[in-house]
């Protein structure tokens, strides 16, 4: 089943095109990378799925929601697409707990009692079982990240936005973070990941698409595009980057 | 454990105590408003069989009189040696001037702490919509927030409060409501002034809180949004928790001299600290010591205000968020 159609979408930043008819599909359970260099539109791109950003035109699906229409009513879509920040966002004057707590609570309209609870197993999913009532200034980078996600998947999303995820972290940080993004997809979630991890992009994706000037320059599995990639484009970019290792 | 749980652990920052780096200075504040809680129990609450005289001071002034007029024959006595005894000859003499004075100067100050009081209370509930509507509203509320806070702090306090007590029928108004006036509840002219000082300190501490809203990592709304809140529930639970506490240093300021300001409702005859000290003189002629007297009442005052804002910053703040660190 096709879960998120993306269908030539625009979207301009004051003068500058960010965006320039970029369509892909993803199916249920698929896990996506988006690679690219700086400015190509990956943020951009996610940032479009859950509307932090309007498109100019074209379209997205998300199951039987038409996100890009002006009716459909944005905190509800939200709570079908967790996101994920590279600066992790974590509220500042909440403790881990409570920074899930808020949207269960406030959005879902959980009872706190319960909400604690969820939140509590959700910590557990992410190996921060023991550190409900630290706060985010409390943490290391990695558990940040890891609440980040716990706080997304809190919300029981269909679809998970990662938007590079491991990018602000210490090289020895990624890796806790990067296990339980992979433990999640094997679990059957739906991620669309914005990472060059290519360890990541290796051992769970099942598709990567590869972005350069707001445009797909191709798309495919990872053998294919790391190995064979069809465009000198792509593999000047993904040889730059196995060389220098992750940017 | 490893390298990141314990590197965490130093950013953990040490919770200062307010109460034990000025023992001395809460020492004399605790005796101040001992002195003040019972002089207006004392003046407004106990019936008169068992009150002393509203216009008696706890301490009877002749004794103290009488001990700085021997001091200062003892100093006569001893020429130039006894210097030093003189020096406490007139600090005794001071004391036994002001202790007339004080239970009048007790009334005012109640007068000018429920003015400083109820200006900051009222002020912060219009301050805060004001900062957010000056942060986060559309180009109108901005526009409208702004001309506000630009045209109450373009113009004296006293100004407004002679436009609010003379110029518009607000005194009216409030003269004809029920109870105003009567018994413990102060007449008109506190009234208006309570007006004044709310308009007057909502600009200003609404300058201090919209800086310390745009100070908030715009992430943090971005995040609240993701999640599912509407704009307005995440400026209410992640931008505005964060704000306020990063505001407090600021407004803690606008507290200090809100309380110092509140002495221009003397003007339109509020009978509060400055009016009483003012009267006091004038009708004694003893200028320097009234006025030394009631800049002692707002030290006190003011050092006590920085106390509980020093102690509420603390007790807000949480590990990244607020506090000294």
């Amino acid at each position: 089943m096709t879960l998120l159609r993306i269908d030539d979408v625009y979207q301009s930043y004051e003068a500058e095109q960010v965006l320039q008819g970029v369509s892909f599909d993803m199916q249920q359970g698929d896990v996506d990378v988006l690679m690219g260099p700086s400015g190509s539109g990956k943020s951009t791109m996610l940032r479009c799925i859950n509307r932090l950003t309007e498109v100019d035109s074209g379209d997205i699906w998300l199951g039987d929601t038409h996100v890009t229409a002006p009716e459909t009513d944005v905190n509800e879509l939200r709570q079908d697409v967790g996101m994920v920040f590279q600066d992790f966002n974590l509220f500042a004057h909440l403790t881990a707990l409570e920074n899930i707590t808020l949207g269960l609570k406030r959005v879902k309209g959980i009872h706190a009692e319960q909400a604690r609870e969820q939140a509590r197993d959700h910590l557990d999913q992410v190996g921060l079982g023991n550190q409900t009532d630290a706060y985010p200034a409390e943490l290391s980078g990695g558990q940040k990240q890891r609440v980040g996600i716990a706080r997304a998947l809190a919300m029981e999303p269909k679809l998970m936005l990662f938007d590079e995820p491991t990018s602000a972290l210490d090289p020895e940080l990624v890796g806790d973070v990067v296990s339980v993004m992979e433990a999640l997809a094997a679990g059957g979630m739906t991620m669309l990941v914005v990472s060059h991890e290519m360890g990541f992009a290796r051992s769970a994706a099942d598709d990567i698409h590869f972005l350069d000037n707001g445009q797909v320059v191709e798309s495919g599995p990872p053998e294919q595009l790391f190995e064979q990639p069809e465009q000198d484009r792509t593999a000047e970019f993904l040889s730059g980057l196995q060389a220098d290792g992750p940017q | 454990m490893s390298t990141e749980e314990s590197s965490a652990v130093d950013d953990v920052g040490i919770a200062a105590g307010v109460s034990v780096e000025r023992p001395w200075a809460l020492l004399v504040l605790a005796g101040f408003w001992g002195w003040l809680g019972s002089r207006w129990i004392n003046d407004f609450l106990l019936p008169d069989s068992i009150a002393v005289s509203s216009e008696r001071s706890f301490v009877p002034v002749d004794p103290v009189a009488a001990a700085a007029e021997t001091l200062g024959s003892v100093a006569a006595s001893l020429g130039p040696v006894g210097a030093p005894i003189d020096v406490l000859a007139s600090l005794v003499g001071f004391v036994a001037g002001s202790l007339p004075h004080l239970p009048a100067l007790a009334r005012g100050a109640w007068l000018t702490l429920l003015l400083t009081v109820a200006g900051i209370g009222f002020g912060f509930v219009l301050a805060v919509p004001l900062s957010v509507g000056r942060v986060y509203g559309g180009r109108w509320l901005r526009w409208l927030s702004l001309l506000y806070t630009e045209l109450i702090r373009g113009t004296p306090l006293l100004a407004q409060l002679f436009v609010l007590y003379f110029g518009l029928p607000l005194t009216q108004v409030i003269r004809e409501l029920p109870g105003v006036g009567a018994g413990p509840i102060p007449a008109q002219a506190f009234w208006v002034a309570v007006v004044g000082f709310t308009l007057n300190s909502a600009a200003y501490q609404a300058e201090y809180i919209r800086s310390a809203l745009e100070s908030v990592d715009a992430g943090q709304l971005t995040a609240a949004r993701a999640v599912g809140l509407s704009r307005s529930e995440g400026i209410r639970y992640v931008v505005l928790p964060q704000g306020l506490r990063y505001a407090i240093p600021g407004w803690s300021n606008e507290l200090i001299y809100l309380i110092k300001y509140s002495s221009l409702a003397a003007f339109i005859t509020v009978q509060e600290l400055f009016f009483r000290a003012e009267a006091i003189a004038n009708d004694t002629f003893r200028y320097t010591e009234l006025f030394l007297l009631v800049a002692l009442f707002y030290l006190a005052l003011v050092l006590s205000a920085s106390v509980v804002m020093e102690w509420v910053e603390e007790r807000s703040s949480v590990p990244g968020v607020g506090g000294r660190q």
